[in-house]
């Protein structure tokens, strides 16, 4: 699936960037430990947290993640805004907790990283 | 629902209970050879409207006031018990649940069963219904006064203890940088003023302001002290430390603001929501702070209404 | 959803309360941050989180709920289950990532806690 077949299935609002859009999700992945997410996500994920920390566009980056998802209605700085622009990192908002953002993921198909 | 509770509690108890704690010990007996007539006196005297037939220590009938009284309107007085008596006699053993004792009755309908040792086939006891409801009852009655001393509440302390203004303090001291117990003092200080009666919403919302406050001198500081004042009215939280201070006390409010370091965040906090959370489940709080003198957070919790500018209903609703 | 189920859904090990899988949860809460499961959840909710110290226990006793489940195969220490059995709380842990947990319950019909404002906050929910 599409990450902007996400988007729209889910509701998400998105910030800025909307050039990679058509990238394909090859999987969800939820965590709000940057280490967890360095160590497990895969290439090409939709990443799922509540984190808003500068650092989080980095792991993205890093990881070559197709996107995050930020939960609880959370909204970033707008330097942290900025930065994922610059990084080409597209960043979705909702008020969703990360619970039903996962759950609802996963009604559309998308899977968890197989072991 | 208060009558669930009870009528499982009475479920339980059948189980839990035997038939030795229910049954009645020192048991009147007669011996098959004994004339009927000797069945007056005794019931008489012990009260009572049976007696097993007991032969070398082992029960084989059981006569009744109903045997009797045939006996009587028959003349048949000097008659043995042996030959009026009901033969095959159903006992229970006194290691067995009471609950067997009540399935029993109701299979059989008999008034009372013989309590025999389940070893020694030896007489140890009788038991009737009514031994069995006075024994749940008797059980029911220390159970509850357990719970009613347990469950002190707070508002009995304020109305017991005559003074003008009541305040109880408690007060829990916090090692600085001690993260293994960070949520201690805090899940202590809950535990307390549950004891205390405080009614579940509002003490979960003095708890999570508490930690909160706790966790912010175990991160930040060298360590300070936690104190939960409780009055009749409300229960004021606070958070002392000694440095090093907050330089900007707006910008330290602000969602998300944060100034944790990276390993306090891999452990699950430090993401700059702590003192909103204060702030958002407390009704009034107040933070001082002197850069190199340290830190005072002071919040606020009313009892006996919702959230401040909440209806009650609403509060509870969500509680 | 039972405790039972839930457990049986995520494929996890229980820690402890085994006497209390028959009791019910209403709501999904996934979390690695503490103070958003302060925020946020409710009593009635298991609480799933990738963090397996004592905070955590600590974090749920205060917010009142009684069922934790840890995640991506982390394993608590001694004192951690401990203090898990003398706050009367059900712990789990199963080695599944957050994403996939989340997935499977909210599909066997468990709900999440709806539409949230983190900068309205909720502590007294």
């Amino acid at each position: 699936m599409k990450l902007g077949e996400v988007v729209a299935r889910l509701g998400l609002e998105l910030v800025g960037q909307t050039g990679r859009l058509d990238r394909e999700v090859t999987g969800g992945y939820a965590s709000d430990l940057l280490s967890d997410v360095m160590a497990n996500a895969r290439e090409g994920n939709v990443w799922v947290t509540l984190q808003i920390h500068q650092n989080v566009v980095a792991v993205a980056t890093l990881k070559e993640l197709a996107g995050i998802i930020i939960v609880n209605g959370r909204k970033p700085e707008p330097e942290v805004l900025a930065k994922a622009e610059q990084e080409g990192v597209p960043v979705m908002l909702t008020g969703m907790p990360a619970f039903e953002v996962a759950g609802r993921l996963y009604e559309t198909g998308i899977r968890g990283n197989a072991k | 629902m208060a009558t669930d509770r009870s009528y499982t509690k009475i479920q339980e108890l059948t189980y839990e209970l035997k038939v030795r704690d229910a049954m009645v010990g020192n048991v009147a007996t007669v011996s098959p050879g004994q004339p009927i007539r000797d069945l007056r006196d005794l019931m008489r005297k012990r009260r009572i409207s049976g007696a097993p037939v007991v032969e070398n220590g082992r029960v084989v009938g059981v006569i009744s006031i109903e045997d009797y009284i045939k006996c009587l309107a028959q003349g048949e007085m000097d008659v043995p018990v042996a030959e009026r008596m009901t033969g095959r006699v159903e006992t229970l053993y006194a290691d067995e649940p009471l609950v067997h004792a009540v399935r029993k009755f109701d299979q059989y309908g008999f008034g009372r069963f013989p309590v025999v040792e389940r070893d020694s086939r030896e007489l140890v006891g009788i038991i009737t219904k009514g031994n069995i409801i006075r024994c749940l009852l008797r059980k029911l009655e220390i159970e509850y006064r357990e719970e009613e001393i347990h469950q002190y509440r707070a508002s009995h302390i304020f109305e017991d203890i005559v003074a003008d203004r009541t305040n109880l303090v408690l007060k829990y001291d916090i090692a600085g940088g001690d993260f293994d117990r960070a949520g201690e003092s805090a899940s202590r200080l809950k535990k307390a003023l549950h004891r205390l009666g405080i009614e579940p919403g509002v003490l979960r919302r003095i708890a999570i302001a508490a930690f909160e406050a706790e966790m912010n001198v175990i991160v930040f500081t060298d360590g300070g002290q936690l104190a939960a004042s409780v009055c009749s009215e409300r229960v004021t939280v606070t958070a002392t430390d000694s440095g090093p201070g907050i330089a900007d006390i707006e910008q330290a409010m602000q969602p998300s603001f944060s100034t944790a370091p990276d390993w306090v965040r891999e452990l699950g906090f430090g993401a700059g929501m702590g003192l909103c959370n204060i702030k958002n489940c407390t009704d009034a709080m107040n933070l001082a702070s002197e850069v190199g003198r340290g830190t005072t957070l002071e919040a606020v919790v009313y009892l006996g209404r919702g959230k401040a500018g909440m209806e009650p209903e609403a509060a509870d609703a969500r509680a | 959803m039972t405790l039972e189920e839930i457990g049986q859904t995520i494929e996890a090990e229980v820690l402890t309360g085994q006497d209390r899988l028959r009791d019910e949860v209403a709501v999904g809460c996934a979390a690695d941050l503490m103070s958003d499961v302060l925020a946020f959840a409710r009593s009635d909710a298991i609480l799933l989180t990738g963090l397996a110290n004592r905070q955590v226990i600590y974090t749920a006793d205060v917010a009142g709920i009684s069922a934790v489940c840890i995640i991506r195969g982390k394993k608590p220490d001694q004192p951690t289950v401990e203090l898990a059995r003398q706050k009367g709380q059900v712990l789990m842990t199963t080695r599944l990532p957050m994403f996939v947990c989340c997935g499977r319950l909210f599909a066997k019909g468990l709900p999440g806690l709806g539409y949230l404002d983190i900068s309205k906050g909720d502590g007294d929910r």
